[in-house]
């Protein structure tokens, strides 16, 4: 118990450096927001004055920063001044499209990435290895926006058999989500396979086949089952990637979820969203893996104890 | 992070994991002598203005030409540019990045993690939160922003990358020096008198340059992949320097009329990263067997 609280507490101060960071470095950029919203060569200097004592943009940069803090734990996020609504409303509108977008691309990494995995260890040696590896090495060769192109190359503008941008139905979804589950899937078939492979080797597997059980039962029922744990550890890591890539993934298929709102609000230097969004991604990211730290001293008491390493 | 250093002491075993480290090593050098080539090829007509034409003259009457018309052995895009030479001038541009990116990386990398790793408790928390607030960040989110506020360009690239992913490697750093200070010739020094910078330098460094060699493959495969996917948004480099990225950018909006500089520059930038990848497997074969997550 001591040991989860450590752990939240620390996810908090790191929370609350990666707000200050994040801050920081978006005041120190050139420019502001006023001078995308008014033009600066035709609109009076009293005017960009006023619009920049409204946001408290005249402040110090210090109380400028508090009172962001305090909007933020209040769940005031201020206004985006480019599309003039509530940042919370910009990110709520489009978090949902991230959140499906994930998922899918979750359900692609390991529904096709743990059977293929195994099928690989299996067949060692045999086609079916060459070929899924293969298959597994091209997918991490691949760049994902260089994959999202020759795929809208070949089944959007050739073959015309899936839309290439926007959202509007669920057909919208399927080249994203493969493409944003593209490494991730590599990575996956790589890790079962291993993992797989050296559960082979184990002395309870020749205890199962010493009673009798069928090879088949103890490929997929045992042997996949102990080769998870491997996986799932991965998982936790992936997160991080999984959104960075998102963000070109959602811009290139215009996807309309956080990724492509925060390429948005950069170039048209609208800093509410932009700082809201940053500060959001990154809260996954620490989360996520605060809570794969959990997971893993759950599974593994050494950890907690800290007896492992020392 | 000391919970993830569990992880980077467990004990040695042969993995084999990927088709490429079987593949005939011929083939590797052959591809290897094309990717290193091309990219050299590129930086010298980069930095020789003389040169430039070869990527820069226009011909608005050959414009998206298929590979070996007319003198261009590649194609033209969409201004009658040449293909080859604009990709083989992307592909420097990219190798610079890359290459930047990891030595910085790497740098920054063995110097916190030897710091956390060997110099007190104080400079281990530090660096511990440093780490942490940094890996935050997803590479390409840290990028994109940073890009965006301090302006794009080359310079602006290989700073963002580098920003972001020295994190994950001075964590493993942290946790080879863990294990090495403990090792009965760091006690020897230590007893002996050698401070711990003279220590960190003649045994840490060369006990990680394996651990550096791998990484920095990597680090070069995912600086370059990056590099072109900043550009690929208009964040990246600029032109008129050609990139990669930005090739592929203006391909995107000619896409029904040629694929041709999709084609092209996609396959330089795919051959390129599979390079620096299977060369970032192979040493990882032969000097550290265990399983190193990718960047």
């Amino acid at each position: 118990m001591t040991y989860v609280l450590q752990r939240v507490a620390y996810a908090l101060l790191v929370l609350f450096l990666v707000s200050i960071v994040t801050f920081v470095g978006l005041h120190v950029a050139p420019g502001d927001v006023t001078t995308s919203v008014l033009n600066p060569t035709t609109t009076p200097p009293e005017v960009i004055a006023a619009l920049r004592e409204q946001l408290g943009l005249d402040q110090p940069i210090l109380v400028q920063y508090w009172n962001y803090l305090h909007g933020v734990l209040t769940g005031d996020l201020g206004l985006s001044l480019v599309d003039r609504v509530p940042v919370r409303t910009v990110i709520a509108n489009s978090a949902g499209y991230t959140v499906v977008l994930a998922l899918a691309a979750f359900v692609v990494t390991f529904g096709l990435g743990v059977p293929l995995g195994a099928l690989s260890a299996i067949r060692k040696g045999g086609v079916v290895d060459f070929v899924i590896r293969g298959f597994a090495n091209l997918l991490l060769g691949i760049p994902d926006f260089v994959l999202a192109l020759l795929l809208i190359l070949v089944v959007a503008v050739h073959l015309h058999w899936l839309p290439v941008s926007g959202a509007s139905s669920w057909r919208n979804l399927v080249l994203p989500a493969f493409v944003l589950a593209a490494e991730p899937l590599g990575l996956t078939i790589r890790v079962t396979r291993v993992a797989f492979l050296e559960n082979r080797q184990a002395d309870y597997v020749r205890t199962l086949r010493a009673r009798g059980v069928s090879a088949t039962r103890i490929d997929w029922r045992h042997i996949l089952r102990n080769s998870m744990t491997a996986v799932v550890s991965l998982g936790a890591v992936q997160v991080r990637t999984l959104l960075g890539y998102a963000l070109i993934v959602e811009v290139i298929f215009r996807w309309p979820g956080l990724g492509y709102q925060l390429v948005h609000s950069i170039l048209q230097r609208d800093y509410a969203v932009t700082q809201s969004l940053v500060l959001l991604l990154a809260a996954v990211v620490v989360i996520s893996s605060t809570i794969g730290d959990l997971l893993l001293a759950w599974v593994d008491p050494r950890i907690r104890t800290g007896g492992a390493s020392e | 992070m000391s919970e993830r250093v569990a992880d980077v002491s467990l004990p040695r075993r042969a993995t084999r994991m990927s088709l490429s480290s079987r593949a005939p090593k011929a083939l590797l050098w052959l591809f290897g002598a094309a990717v290193l080539l091309g990219g050299l090829t590129g930086v010298v007509v980069l930095l020789t203005p003389s040169l430039h034409h070869l990527y820069e003259r226009q011909d608005l009457t050959a414009t998206f030409q298929g590979p070996m018309t007319d003198g261009h052995l590649l194609g033209t895009d969409n201004l009658g540019r040449d293909l080859f030479w604009r990709s083989l001038a992307g592909l420097g541009v990219s190798l610079v990045v890359g290459v930047g990116v990891a030595v910085i990386s790497l740098a920054v990398g063995l110097v916190i993690g030897i710091l956390a790793g060997f110099f007190g408790k104080v400079a281990d928390v530090t660096a511990t939160v440093v780490v942490d607030v940094t890996w935050a960040f997803p590479a390409i989110l840290l990028a994109i922003v940073l890009t965006g506020a301090r302006g794009p360009g080359l310079v602006t690239v290989v700073m963002a990358l580098a920003l972001t992913s020295w994190a994950g490697f001075a964590r493993l750093v942290r946790g080879e020096v863990l294990a090495l200070r403990e090792r009965e010739f760091v006690s020897a020094a230590l007893v002996l008198g050698v401070s711990k910078v003279r220590v960190s330098v003649r045994h840490f460094l060369p006990a990680l340059l394996p651990l550096s060699l791998v990484m920095g493959a990597f680090f070069v495969s995912t600086s370059v992949a990056a590099e072109a996917g900043l550009s690929f948004l208009g964040l990246g480099t600029q032109p008129p320097t050609p990139s990669l990225g930005s090739i592929l950018a203006d391909g995107r909006l000619y896409l029904p009329v040629s694929p041709w500089p999709i084609i092209v520059a996609g396959s330089f930038l795919a051959a390129t990263v599979t390079f620096f990848n299977t060369v970032g497997d192979r040493l990882r074969d032969t000097w550290d067997p265990r399983e190193v997550t990718r960047p």
